[in-house]
C-alpha cells in the first residue's frame, strides 16, 4: 500500500501546484473527472502457471479502480489517470502543460511476471550397457541426475518502471530547451537458478534465488534552433546491477563415469575441468554502466531537410572490467524531386569495438599421463565490428488517391574476428521494395507491399554442423596414447550453419474501410518466404502465410469492441545434425 | 464534412501545398491571419464548430491570439472561396494527406523537437497523417487528443500485430503493462534511450542485463536479438522464433550424449543415493534434446567460464 499513498501524495502535489499556478493567473479551467469503481476475480487453479505469466489469478474477488483527472485552462494542461489492479498491478501517468514553456510526464507501473518452475524431469537417465546373463539391463557409468531444493517454488517477479520526462523552455530566442528524462525499472521477487554440474555424472541442481535488480537511466541535454537548424545534444547514463548476493553451487569432485573405482583413472575427468570439488558461485548477473554523448543537427538544405545525429557511447561490466565502445551516425535527407515526388535518403554507420580478454586456464590433463594441453586463448570479441546502411526511397503521387513509393538499399556488416579471429565475416545485403497505397479520405485505404532481400554471407554458426569422417584423420596427441578426446572432433566439423536467408521475400496487402468513424474493418494478408541455397547441406527455407480480418466499433473513445481472426501457418526446413562419435 | 478527392486536379496538389506554407509563413509573421469569415459563419452549416469549444485545442488555447482570432480559419485557411459554394475543394483541410503536405500546419504549431522527424517517418510515407489518428473536433481520450488508445489505436491498422500480441509468449501490451510507443516512435525519429543504430540497443534499454560486454560470448546475442526472438509474440516459449532444442540446433550440432540408449530401471548414483531416478531406453534423448538452456542457462552471455577446460570455459553453462 506504501506505493499507492506515494502515488497519490505525487498526484495531489502535482494537482495543488498546477491549481495554483491556475488560480494564480484567474483563468477559468475545464475539468474532467471520472472515477471507476469496480471488483475482479480471476482463477487459474486448472491452468499452468504459464496461463497467468502476467496475472497472479488471486482465487478471491479483488477491489479495482480507475481514475482520470483532465484540466485544462489556457496554455495549461494537467492530466492524471491511473489503474489499480492489485497491489502489484499499477498503472499512473501525470502530465503537466504549461504552454509552450514547460512539458512535464511521469509514468508509473507496475507489473508481475510469473516463471514457472522447471522440474528437470527430463533429466534422469543411465547409460545402457548391455544386457547380462539373465537378460536383464547392465547400467553403464553415464548419468543425467537432477536435484530440485526447492520443490513447488512460485517463480515470479513484481517489475516496477517508473518514467519522467521533462521539456522546459529556456529561451524564446532560438527556442532553447532543456530536454531530460529518468527512468528506472526495479525487479523484486524470487527465480529458479540451475547449476549443471559437468563430473562423473551430469546433475543439475535447482535453487531459488532472489531477485533484486535496478535498472537506472538518465538522459539530459539541450535542444536550440540557429538559423532555422535545429541542435541539440545529450548525455545519457544507464546503470544495471543486482543487489542479491551471487548464487553459490558445490560442483562434484570430478570422477570418471566408468572407471569410478580404479585409482589410476578415476581422475582423468578431474583433469579436464577447470574447477571442481569447489563451492563456486553460478548464474550471476553483470553489473554494467553505459553512458552515451550525442549530437543532432537538423534544418533545411536547400529544397529538402536533413536530419542527423552522431553517438559516442561507451559500456563497461564494472564485474570483469571488459568495455566496449561504439561510434554511429544517422543521415537523413529528404527532397522534393518534382511537386508529386520526393526523395528520402537515409545512411547509417557504425564502428564496434569491445575488449579482447585473455583467458588463462589450467592445463588440460595436468598430472595425468599421457597428453597435456594448453587452452589458454585470447576471446576476440564478436561485438567488433563496422556496420553501414544506405537506402533511398521514392515516393510518388501517382494521382490524389494514389502513392507508389519505391526504395533500393544496401547494408553491409564487416565483422571484425567473428568466426574466424582475424578473418570476419562481411555479409552484403542488397535491399528493395516496393509499395502501392490507394486512399479515398479517411474512409477507405488500402496498401499492398513487396520487399526482397539479397544477402551474400549472412551471419553464421561457423563449423556449427556436420563431421566429416575421422576415424582416420583424427590421431592422439602424443604417440603411444589410444584415446582421442573429445575436442579433436572440432577439427572434424566442416558446415557453416545458419538461419538467416541469402533470398528474403515478403508480400503484405491491407485494407481497411471506415465507413463511420467509429467502425472499421480490417482485411489483410502478409506471407513471408525466405531460404538459403549458398549452405553445402540441405537448403533452408521458410514459409508463412498470415490472412487476418478485425472489426472494431468505438462508439465512445473510451469504449472500443473489437473482434478479429488471424491465421498464421508457418512452415521451416532445416539441417539437423545428429553427431555420432566413432572417436 | 465529406471528405474526397473529388475536384483535384494534378497540380492542385502543389498549389495547396504551396498555400499551406504561404498561409503558414501569414500567420507566423501576423499572428493574425485570415479572419475573414468568422466562426458563426461556418457554424450555419457545419454542427462541430460549437462543440469545438470544448475540445483540447478549443480550451487549450482558448485565449490564444491566432485560435481566438482566425477561428476556424487558423488550420482551414480563407473560407472566402468556400463560403459562395460549399466546394470542399475551395478550402484546406489538414485530414487530407492527399492534398501532400497537410501535416506541415500541425507543425505550424507542434514545434516540439518530438516532430523533428517526421517527413522521414514511417507514418507520413504511408500517407498516416494527424488525422488519422488525432481527432480535432470531437473530445478524443485524454491521452492528447487520440481517437482512442492504444494499442486499440495501433491495431486498427496492425492488426498482425494484434494476433501476435495475444499468443502465448508475448510482451504485456495486452495486459496494459506496454504500450506501443514504447518501442516504436511514433512521430519518426528515435524512441528514448537509443540512438538509432541498432535494434539490439532498444531491447538492452529494458533488458540491460543482456548488455554485456561478457567475457564469455555468444555470438548471435551481440549480432541481433531477433535471430532468436520475435518482438511481439510468439507460440513457442520466451518469444522465441522456435522452441528449443529445434532453435538451437539450427546451428549447432547436438550432443552425441543425445544418441546413447539408456537402461531399462531405475538407478542412483553411487555418491548420492537421494538422486534416485528412473531411465528408460530414450531417456538420453529426453535428457539432451529437450531444453538446451536447462545446462547453458548463461545462453546470452556469462562471465563465469564453464567447467571444461577444452572449451575454453565457454559453453555458458554457469
Amino acid at each position: 500500500m506504501n506505493k499507492i499513498v506515494l502515488i497519490v501524495l505525487v498526484c495531489l502535489f502535482a494537482l495543488v501546484a498546477f491549481g495554483t499556478v491556475v488560480a494564480e493567473e484567474s483563468e477559468p479551467a475545464t475539468t474532467e473527472f471520472s472515477l471507476w469503481v469496480g471488483s475482479h476475480y480471476t482463477d487459474f487453479t486448472d491452468s499452468p502457471k504459464k496461463v497467468g505469466e502476467y496475472n497472479l489469478g488471486n482465487s478471491e474477488a479483488l477491489p479495482e479502480f480507475k481514475l482520470n483527472l483532465l484540466s485544462r485552462s489556457n496554455g495549461k494542461l494537467f492530466s492524471l489517470d491511473g489503474h489499480y489492479f492489485d497491489d502489484q498491478n499499477i498503472n499512473a501517468n501525470l502530465r503537466a502543460v504549461v504552454g509552450d514553456r514547460m512539458n512535464l510526464s511521469v509514468q508509473y507501473r507496475s507489473m508481475i511476471r510469473q516463471t514457472e518452475q522447471d522440474l528437470l524431469e527430463n533429466i534422469a537417465a543411465q547409460e545402457f550397457a548391455g544386457v547380462d546373463s539373465l537378460g536383464n539391463d547392465k547400467r553403464g557409468g553415464k548419468m543425467l541426475t537432477h536435484a530440485i531444493t526447492d520443490p513447488g517454488a512460485d517463480y515470479n517477479y513484481n517489475r516496477q518502471e517508473i518514467l519522467t520526462r521533462l521539456n522546459i523552455l529556456l529561451s524564446k530566442k532560438n527556442n532553447v530547451r532543456l530536454v531530460a528524462a529518468h527512468r528506472s525499472i526495479l525487479k523484486n521477487g524470487t527465480e529458479q537458478k540451475v547449476a549443471s554440474d559437468h563430473c562423473f555424472s551430469c546433475h543439475l541442481t535447482s535453487e531459488s534465488a532472489e531477485v533484486d535488480q535496478r535498472t537506472h537511466e538518465i538522459e539530459a541535454g539541450l535542444e536550440a534552433e540557429v538559423d532555422n537548424i535545429d541542435v541539440g545534444y545529450t548525455f545519457g547514463y544507464r546503470k544495471f546491477k543486482s543487489y542479491t548476493a551471487d548464487p553459490t553451487a558445490y560442483f562434484d569432485k570430478a570422477m570418471h563415469p566408468i572407471n569410478i573405482t580404479d585409482t589410476a583413472t578415476q581422475h582423468e575427468f578431474g583433469s579436464r575441468l577447470i574447477f571442481d570439488d569447489s563451492t563456486a558461485p553460478f548464474g550471476i548477473y553483470p553489473e554494467t554502466e553505459r553512458y552515451s554523448h550525442k549530437v543532432r543537427v537538423k534544418g533545411k538544405l536547400g529544397t529538402g531537410r536533413v536530419a542527423s545525429s552522431l553517438v559516442y557511447s561507451k559500456s563497461k561490466n564494472k564485474r570483469t572490467d571488459l568495455s566496449s565502445e561504439a561510434v554511429s551516425g544517422v543521415l537523413n535527407y529528404t527532397v522534393p524531386l518534382s511537386p508529386r515526388s520526393r526523395l528520402i535518403a537515409r545512411v547509417t554507420g557504425a564502428r564496434l569495438t569491445a575488449d579482447d580478454p585473455f583467458i588463462d586456464l589450467p592445463t588440460f590433463r595436468e598430472g595425468r599421463p599421457g597428453p597435456h594441453v594448453d587452452f589458454d586463448y585470447t576471446r576476440y570479441s564478436t561485438i567488433d565490428r563496422t556496420e553501414g546502411k544506405a537506402t533511398a526511397e521514392v515516393i510518388t503521387r501517382l494521382n490524389p488517391k494514389m502513392t507508389l513509393s519505391v526504395l533500393a538499399g544496401y547494408q553491409i556488416i564487416d565483422r571484425d574476428d567473428y568466426p574466424t579471429p582475424g578473418n570476419g565475416l562481411t555479409t552484403n545485403r542488397f535491399i528493395g521494395q516496393a509499395k502501392l497505397r490507394y486512399r479515398k479520405g479517411l474512409n477507405y485505404t488500402t496498401s499492398l507491399k513487396y520487399r526482397f532481400e539479397k544477402t551474400s554471407d549472412p551471419f553464421t554458426s561457423g563449423r556449427g554442423l556436420f563431421e566429416e569422417v575421422g576415424r582416420d584423420r583424427l590421431l592422439p596427441l602424443v604417440d603411444g596414447f589410444k584415446f582421442i578426446f573429445y575436442f579433436q572432433r572440432e577439427d572434424l566439423r566442416y558446415q557453416n550453419i545458419t538461419t538467416e536467408p541469402t533470398d528474403y521475400h515478403e508480400f503484405a496487402w491491407t485494407s481497411t474501410w471506415r465507413p463511420d468513424p467509429k467502425v472499421s474493418m480490417v482485411l489483410g494478408a502478409r506471407g513471408k518466404y525466405d531460404k538459403n541455397n549458398d549452405l553445402d547441406s540441405l537448403d533452408v527455407e521458410h514459409f508463412s502465410i498470415q490472412p487476418n480480418f478485425a472489426l472494431n466499433l468505438t462508439p465512445d473513445p473510451r469504449v472500443v469492441v473489437s473482434t478479429g481472426y488471424t491465421y498464421n501457418y508457418s512452415k521451416s526446413r532445416g539441417p539437423v545434425a545428429v553427431a555420432l562419435f566413432d572417436g | 464534412m465529406k471528405q474526397t478527392g473529388k475536384g483535384i486536379t494534378s497540380a492542385a496538389p502543389t498549389a495547396i501545398l504551396f498555400a499551406i506554407l504561404l498561409f503558414s509563413v501569414v500567420l507566423l509573421v501576423s499572428g493574425n491571419a485570415a479572419g475573414e469569415v468568422t466562426n458563426d459563419v461556418c457554424a450555419d452549416c457545419h454542427d462541430l464548430v460549437d462543440a469545438f469549444a470544448n475540445t483540447p485545442h478549443g480550451t487549450y488555447f482558448a485565449d490564444d491570439l491566432k485560435l481566438a482570432t482566425a477561428g476556424c480559419e487558423s488550420c482551414h485557411g480563407s473560407a472566402v472561396e468556400h463560403i459562395k459554394d460549399g466546394d470542399p475543394t475551395k478550402i484546406i483541410n489538414p485530414a487530407r494527406t492527399d492534398q501532400f503536405g497537410g501535416d506541415i500546419l500541425c507543425m505550424n504549431c507542434h514545434r516540439g523537437h518530438e516532430f523533428d522527424d517526421w517527413s522521414f517517418s514511417a507514418h507520413n510515407n504511408a500517407d498516416v497523417g494527424c488525422a488519422s489518428c488525432h481527432t480535432i473536433h470531437g473530445n478524443g481520450t485524454m491521452h492528447g487528443s487520440l481517437k482512442k488508445d492504444p494499442p486499440e489505436l495501433c491495431y486498427d491498422c496492425h492488426s498482425d500485430v494484434k494476433a501476435a500480441s495475444h499468443m502465448p509468449s508475448r510482451h504485456p501490451i495486452a495486459e496494459g503493462k506496454m504500450q506501443c510507443q514504447d518501442c516504436h516512435a511514433i512521430h519518426g525519429g528515435q524512441t528514448a534511450f537509443t540512438d538509432g543504430y541498432s535494434s539490439k540497443e532498444l531491447c538492452l534499454s529494458c533488458h540491460a542485463d543482456k548488455e554485456g560486454p561478457f567475457v564469455y560470448e555468444h555470438a548471435p546475442v551481440t549480432e541481433d536479438c531477433m535471430i532468436c526472438h520475435t518482438p511481439h509474440g510468439s507460440v513457442a516459449d520466451k518469444l522465441l522464433v522456435q522452441n528449443e532444442p529445434t532453435l538451437c540446433l539450427n546451428c549447432h550440432a547436438m550432443h552425441f550424449h543425445a544418441t546413447v540408449q539408456g537402461t531399462e530401471q531405475e538407478f542412483f548414483p553411487p555418491a548420492d543415493s537421494t538422486r534416485i531416478t528412473e531411465s528408460h531406453r530414450d531417456s538420453w534423448k529426453k535428457g539432451f534434446l529437450t531444453k538446451c538452456t536447462q545446462c547453458h542457462t548463461q545462453i546470452h552471455g556469462s562471465d563465469l567460464p564453464s567447467q571444461t577446460i577444452s572449451t575454453g570455459g565457454n559453453a555458458l553453462t554457469r
